[in-house]
């Protein structure tokens, strides 16, 4: 039977960092995977990532599975694909089905980072061809190049609702509305915000009562619920989709340590018992990434190198000491993005009013998916002061761990401060060089460069455009506000796109002076140029 | 799980509700009111219910629907879904053809 130091199931994040760390420290790896490609869910990522550096943040998820990859590769750990892991069994190893066959495989150390699967949850017309999850979304268009439907209701303002409606409208889809029983948006304000100011409504409160169809989905039916999760009668709204995405969490593939014997808890979702290095309560199996508890990817890749220096320690590839130092620095950077308002304490809370620093919440931001006009001006990116020449204004107003528009502005302009889950501040006099890094650079797509007097009479705004065919110079069109109601005629006078923006291009509108603060969309005119 | 082995406890009749011929487990097409009548016959844990009715036991293994199947047990037991013991895990946990799990091949 062949014997690895460690044996990784699931080749996402979580595993690939594991066998990556594994590797360095000397081990002989053998990570397995059920799926045809390995990186799990990274390469269905095509957004930037949060976090600071050493989080590999405003990096595109797929870039990191590559780099993540690439780098397995070359400390010659052995991926093995559609290879699916069958069962563990007593003394650590693993029974594996690949092509036509089955073969076992001994672990000194099993490291199991299946990830989760998708919830779904059961209405009339469920059933119908055309509900499909998120996730499924985002394979069939990421992996696959499929357009999964034309006009699409998405169920879920979590982030992953949130970044998946972005991306449907990036494929070209209609998003007709995003939907949530919970009355505050789930995930970070900054994902709402670019989805709704192209324009997509957000219903929060609001279940679906019903999906109809011949064959398959032609029309939803939603309703806002009451304090009990109940429809109110009356509230019922119609709308014409042929695709219905379900982003209403995660559940941990768990089984595999079911079957192992590991000590489980239910934390919406079984999930095995770890300490806080992923030791199961079997000795020598260790959780890390969705499996041990639904996080994110970032934080999953920090787990799955804990998991593997214990693993590594428990061998005898590490010693005491070089364990607790490297712990040490991993668990730091773990600690960095569990801070602010979306970590686990603060998890679905609906009474935070005020940030960390004491900045209210926008509440328009929380209901509507937008920051409202009378409530901008409060934070520390966007002020009230009007500003001469051109300047950032930075509409990230919740403590989410980012910090990439710090190192971005090579002229100090920004500052989010030690703690990355800081508001970013524009700093007074400080010398915008109309550089754009700091645009390109935000993940949340919540920096813009304002010229309020940019010439007599009107403004330029400068912001994130990450949408094909690219406009040109010269375009005309309608300027959107966060809202994504049409406020005022725009004219493109300048697209940057440059390698250092990384896909994002730099749109420059020219709007009337008065609309400076409210204009943050660009949508061409059909056959206008 | 003390609450619910306790089988003399009185979880009142079958009542029909509206929504009783919803799909809830799409691999085996087993309905909302079809658990529920299960319930009612006494099966009170996950496995019960799976072994007398199968939801859970096709193509999917649960994946899609054993969150809700358990919902559904535990509101007509009138516990926490956290209660409710999942039914045993045991290999293989993905579907697998005979002629693949008969055909062991011993690498070196």
């Amino acid at each position: 039977m062949r014997r690895y130091h460690l044996v990784v199931i699931g080749a996402g994040p979580a595993g690939l960092s594991a066998a990556i760390e594994a590797a360095k420290h000397g081990m002989k790896v053998g990570v397995f995977d059920e799926n045809a490609r390995p990186g799990g869910q990274l390469f269905k990522q095509i957004h930037k990532f949060f976090g600071s550096k050493e989080h590999k943040a405003k990096i595109r998820g797929f870039n990191i599975g590559n780099e993540l990859l690439k780098e397995a590769e070359q400390l010659g750990v052995d991926v093995h694909l559609n290879s699916v892991v069958m069962g563990i069994y007593d003394p650590l190893h693993i029974t594996v089905a690949e092509d036509d066959h089955i073969t076992s495989y001994a672990g000194d150390n099993i490291l199991v980072a299946t990830g989760a699967s998708e919830n779904m949850i059961p209405f009339e017309g469920w059933t119908l061809p055309g509900v499909i999850g998120a996730g499924a979304a985002q394979t069939l268009m990421n992996l696959h190049g499929v357009k999964p439907g034309d006009n699409i209701l998405m169920v879920g303002s979590g982030n992953v609702g949130l970044v998946v409606s972005f991306q449907l409208l990036q494929a070209g889809c209609h998003v007709k509305a995003i939907i949530d029983a919970a009355p505050r948006v789930g995930g970070y304000g900054v994902h709402a915000a670019k989805v709704a100011r192209t324009g997509v409504p957000f219903y929060l409160s609001h279940t679906i009562v019903k999906a109809e169809g011949n064959e398959k989905v032609e029309r939803v039916t939603i309703g806002q619920v009451d304090s009990h999760w109940q429809v109110i009668p009356g509230t019922e709204k119609e709308f014409d989709v042929d695709t219905i995405c379900l982003a209403v969490g995660l559940s941990p593939m768990s089984q595999l340590t079911r079957i192992a014997g590991c000590k489980m808890v239910d934390r919406g979702g079984l999930v095995p018992e770890t300490d806080e290095y992923g030791q199961t309560s079997v000795d020598g199996i260790f959780a890390a990434g969705d499996v041990a508890g639904i996080e994110e990817a970032s934080s999953a890749m920090i787990g799955g190198r804990i998991a593997a220096l214990a693993a590594a320690k428990r061998s005898g590839f590490v010693t005491e000491d070089e364990f607790e130092t490297e712990y040490q620095n991993q668990h730091a950077s773990l600690m960095k993005l569990r801070k602010g308002m979306f970590s686990h304490e603060n998890k679905g809370r609906t009474d935070l009013v005020k940030t960390d620093e004491g900045y209210p919440l926008s509440m328009s931001l929380l209901k509507n998916g937008y920051i409202a006009e009378d409530e901008i001006g409060e934070y520390p990116g966007v002020g009230r002061t009007k500003k001469v020449g051109v300047h950032p204004v930075i509409e990230c107003t919740q403590n989410i761990p980012c910090n990439p528009c710090q190192d971005a502005c090579k002229f100090g302009c920004i500052e989010v401060g030690e703690t990355i889950t800081s508001l970013p501040v524009v700093k007074e006099g400080s010398k915008c060089v109309n550089c754009g890094m700091c645009v390109a650079s935000c993940s949340g797509q919540a920096i813009f460069l304002v010229d309020e007097e940019a010439e007599e009479g009107f403004a330029t705004i400068t912001l994130p455009y990450e949408f094909l065919p690219l406009p040109e110079k010269g375009d005309k069109g309608t300027a959107l506000d966060r809202s994504g109601k049409a406020i005022c005629d725009a004219e493109v006078t300048q697209v940057r796109t440059s390698g250092a923006f990384d896909h994002t291009a730099l749109l420059t509108m020219k709007v009337p002076a008065e609309m400076a603060n409210r204009a943050r969309f660009f949508q061409k005119r059909e056959g206008v140029r | 799980m003390a609450g619910i082995c306790d089988r003399s406890k009185d979880i009142g009749p079958f009542v029909p509700q509206a929504d009783d011929d919803l799909i809830i487990c799409r691999c085996e097409e087993i309905t909302k009111g079809e658990i529920r009548k299960a319930v009612h016959m006494g099966l009170w844990t996950m496995t019960e219910v799976k072994r007398m009715i199968r939801p859970g036991m096709g193509l999917c293994q649960g994946q899609t629907c054993s969150k809700n199947v358990k919902r559904i047990i535990a509101q007509e037991l009138g516990v926490s879904p956290a209660e409710l013991e999942e039914s045993t895990a045991r290999p293989p946990v993905r579907p697998l053809e005979m002629e693949v799990l008969g055909n062991e091949v011993e690498e070196l």
